[in-house]
């Protein structure tokens, strides 16, 4: 299973990633969404798991392009630490299928993942 | 290049006159947007402007009817006006041989009516012009074309005005800046003379505690008597220059109210002539403790029952405090001192607030003092958003009243724990302090407290002797030669790696310098001139960090432990990574934050909210909250310098605790 981590937080991005690497899977990781939002482009991913304030392009960008231009339905979970409700509900609304507020916890993180995969397949 | 215009033949002084004015390319302006309108009123046209003309373009600093903002110069029709003295009035352009060809008046504008005033400055040069423009042919009569002129001359006038308003700014902020020297001048040079006299002082003391004959004795008593009179004055005026800088702190802690008072009472007791009946009143309903600024309030009260002392001959003092308001988090306290002493003149109660006034200036003569008590502790009550007033009547006695406001406590108070010096053993202390005399007030003082003590004279030698030496501890001098206190500090904690316990001594307590201490990496801070007890709470406070009981920080790492699935490696490079990238990131937050920066500030606490995440420091992320919220509002408070010190500190913590891993 591929995943892409979009994330500029160095600490965050590398323990996610070094997280769900243990887990099994291959991770693609960027820190920039701009740059995140061209290896979706040229790559096919499983999933996208992306934070939403990120320099280049912002976790809410790169959903919306991946639903209306991409047109594809590849799963996207969005982390935020804004810990708004209205954040929480523009996320759904522009296709997200899982809002997960930070702190994140790699159990949970870990056992949404697999829902949307399972679920997928 | 070939200008297809006529160039006046004082063209350059007169671009140099325009110039003066800096009124080209400047944002819209009532004052001339409504002279427009007036010279279309007055004139009945559709179009008007105001205009100024530089090297090759017209420029409209208001205009009705135009739309542009400026033409350039070979097409405009006021190039031929600024050649003029007078006004130039075209009745018909069709019939005008200069102008029946120019495009502005076949086509463009469509100008057949033109008025033209030009705008001369008072030293003669046409700068630019005030017009009246009309489609169609037009006479003006002699009052319209007095009434333009006149208009003319008020443009010139507001420009003028203009001008010198900006040179009246330029000599204000030249004013400012050396109300603003003078004031630092203030408090270097009574930090200047605070040194030695805290010499003086200790050494007084220390003086008075030895075997003396009765007269000796009675010498030493009025040296003690006098060092403290001129340490107050000088207090006095540091205070001013801290208060009329900003600089002056409002501390925010935990007090015993009723402590205070009464501390402040006996202290004053003493000075209490016989004929004086000297009372203090508390209300029952008083609360213990208050969180709020003990040293000011103790000042205030110092200075109003001191007053009223010293003008009190006989009759009776009284102080009396009573809680008027308590909300949900605030205690309204008023404090009253009331007298029946000689009391203040009606037309002199205005001004007794005011700096270098006393009621008579006899006063001065028969009861001294500075005369800027008074102001400081009204200052010091608006400070803290408090009012006073006071209420007098000559030879019945005067009462003054002021209000304050403090937050209630959390807790309780702990209960000071005994101290003693004993159960700290035997220490060696290294001091660094360049003034000899305040070295030999430290020695005998260290001495007294029995522990030992080296001397460094600068910041160079301490470090050498550091190095040479083993010390439990070192009491820095802030201002030292070769190396100040700051500079040694960093010094021991980055090139040496020491961690060894450092007490910053200082005589300047401003607002900053502490945290600038603990930012160096400084354990403690005890402001000159010392106190016995502080200096020994301190160095018990920097040997037994565990004192500090609540401020012991634990680093939970099983969030890190989860995320590195038990990768003992992977677990070192993250906290390396945290060690290499916050300290850099909290410095760059803390720059900006200086700067006002308010969207890198946002941006940088944000993303180092997940840093501090993983590694559990929910009391640093809820910091960085804090400070990013604060950033998005656009206005940094005193609460957000908190949560940046705090910050600050807290890392360095951190990192030391995770270095040590």
């Amino acid at each position: 299973m591929r995943i892409i981590l979009a994330e500029d937080n160095d600490i965050l991005r590398k323990s996610l990633s070094f997280f769900l690497e243990s887990k099994g899977f291959s991770v693609d990781q960027f820190s920039d969404g701009e740059e995140a939002l061209h290896a979706i482009e040229t790559n096919n991913y499983d999933l996208i798991l992306t934070d939403i304030n990120m320099p280049g392009k912002s976790g809410m960008e790169i959903t919306q392009h991946v639903r209306q231009h991409i047109n594809s339905d590849t799963p996207i979970i969005i982390l935020t630490s804004s810990g708004v409700e209205q954040t929480e509900l523009d996320s759904f609304d522009i296709g997200a299928n899982e809002f997960i507020a930070k702190p994140v916890s790699p159990a949970v993180l870990l056992v949404r993942i697999n829902k949307l995969l399972n679920k997928r397949f | 290049m070939n200008n297809d215009f006529p160039i006046p033949d004082n063209e350059l002084q007169r671009l140099a006159a325009l110039k003066r004015y800096n009124i080209l390319d400047t944002l819209p302006d009532h004052a001339f947007d409504d002279a427009t309108k007036l010279v279309s009123y007055i004139c009945g046209v559709p179009i008007a402007h105001i205009s100024f003309i530089d090297e090759n373009r017209q420029w409209f600093k208001s205009e009705i009817g135009i739309g542009v903002s400026e033409v350039p110069r070979d097409i405009s029709f006021c190039r031929y006006t600024i050649m003029e003295s007078k006004m130039v009035e075209i009745n018909d352009t069709h019939l005008n041989d200069k102008f029946k060809n120019d495009p502005n008046v076949t086509g463009g504008f469509n100008v057949r009516f033109y008025a033209g005033v030009p705008l001369t400055t008072p030293d003669g040069y046409n700068i630019g012009t005030l017009c009246a423009i009309d489609h169609v042919t037009k006479e003006l009569n002699e009052n319209q074309r007095n009434a333009l002129s006149i208009v003319a001359k008020h443009v010139i006038a507001q420009l003028e005005l203009g001008t010198k308003n900006a040179q009246l700014d330029a000599q204000k902020k030249i004013a400012e800046k050396a109300v603003l020297a003078r004031d630092s001048f203030v408090a270097n040079m009574s930090h200047e003379i605070r040194t030695p006299l805290n010499a003086i002082i200790g050494f007084t003391d220390l003086l008075a505690q030895t075997e003396l004959d009765e007269v000796q004795r009675d010498y030493i008593e009025s040296v003690q008597i006098a060092g403290e009179n001129l340490l107050l004055i000088v207090n006095d005026i540091l205070d001013l220059s801290k208060i009329e800088s900003g600089n002056l702190a409002i501390d925010s802690e935990p007090f015993n109210l009723k402590k205070t008072l009464k501390h402040a009472y006996d202290l004053l007791k003493v000075k209490t002539q016989k004929e004086v009946e000297f009372n203090l009143f508390l209300d029952a309903e008083m609360p213990d403790i208050v969180v709020g600024d003990q040293g000011r309030l103790n000042q205030i009260l110092v200075n109003l029952i001191g007053n009223s002392l010293k003008f009190t001959n006989e009759g009776e003092v009284t102080v009396s405090v009573k809680k008027i308001e308590e909300t949900e988090g605030n205690y309204k306290m008023k404090f009253s001192v009331k007298d029946t002493g000689i009391g203040i003149h009606k037309d002199k109660l205005t001004t007794i607030f005011e700096r270098f006034t006393q009621a008579e200036e006899s006063t001065t003569r028969t009861y001294g003092g500075t005369g800027l008590g008074l102001n400081i502790v009204k200052q010091l009550i608006e400070l803290q958003n408090g009012e006073i007033s006071v209420k007098s009547e000559p030879n019945r006695g005067s009462e003054f009243i002021f209000l304050l406001t403090y937050k209630k406590a959390e807790n309780k108070e702990t209960a000071p724990k005994p101290m003693s010096k004993n159960d700290l053993g035997h220490l060696k202390i290294l001091l660094c302090e360049d003034n000899i005399l305040n070295q030999k007030l430290a020695k005998s003082v260290i001495n007294n407290f029995g522990f030992d003590l080296d001397i460094a004279h600068n910041g160079e030698e301490g470090i050498e002797l550091l190095s040479q030496n083993e010390y439990d501890l070192v009491l820095m001098d802030l201002q030292m030669p070769v190396k100040d206190g700051y500079q040694t500090t960093d010094y021991i904690r980055n090139e040496m790696n020491s961690s060894i316990p450092i007490i910053a001594m200082t005589a300047h307590s401003l607002v900053g310098e502490q945290e600038r201490c603990y930012k160096v990496g400084m354990n403690a801070y005890v402001p000159k001139p010392f106190k016995q007890s502080v200096l020994l709470k301190a160095i018990k406070t920097v040997m037994n960090p565990d004192n500090e009981a609540i401020h012991k920080r634990v680093v939970n790492l099983s969030f890190l432990d989860e995320m590195a699935c038990g990768d003992p490696d992977f677990r070192r490079d993250m906290i390396d990574l945290f060690i290499e990238k916050i300290p850099a990131q909290t410095a760059q937050l803390e720059e900006a934050f200086h700067n006002d920066d308010h969207d890198t500030v946002k941006k940088l606490a944000h993303n180092m909210k997940s840093s501090l995440d993983i590694f559990m420091l929910e009391d640093l992320s809820n910091c960085a909250a804090v400070i990013e919220e604060e950033a998005s509002a656009g206005e940094f408070t005193s609460e957000t310098l908190d949560k940046v010190n705090i910050l600050h500190c807290g890392i360095i913590e951190v990192v030391k605790i995770l270095k040590e891993l």
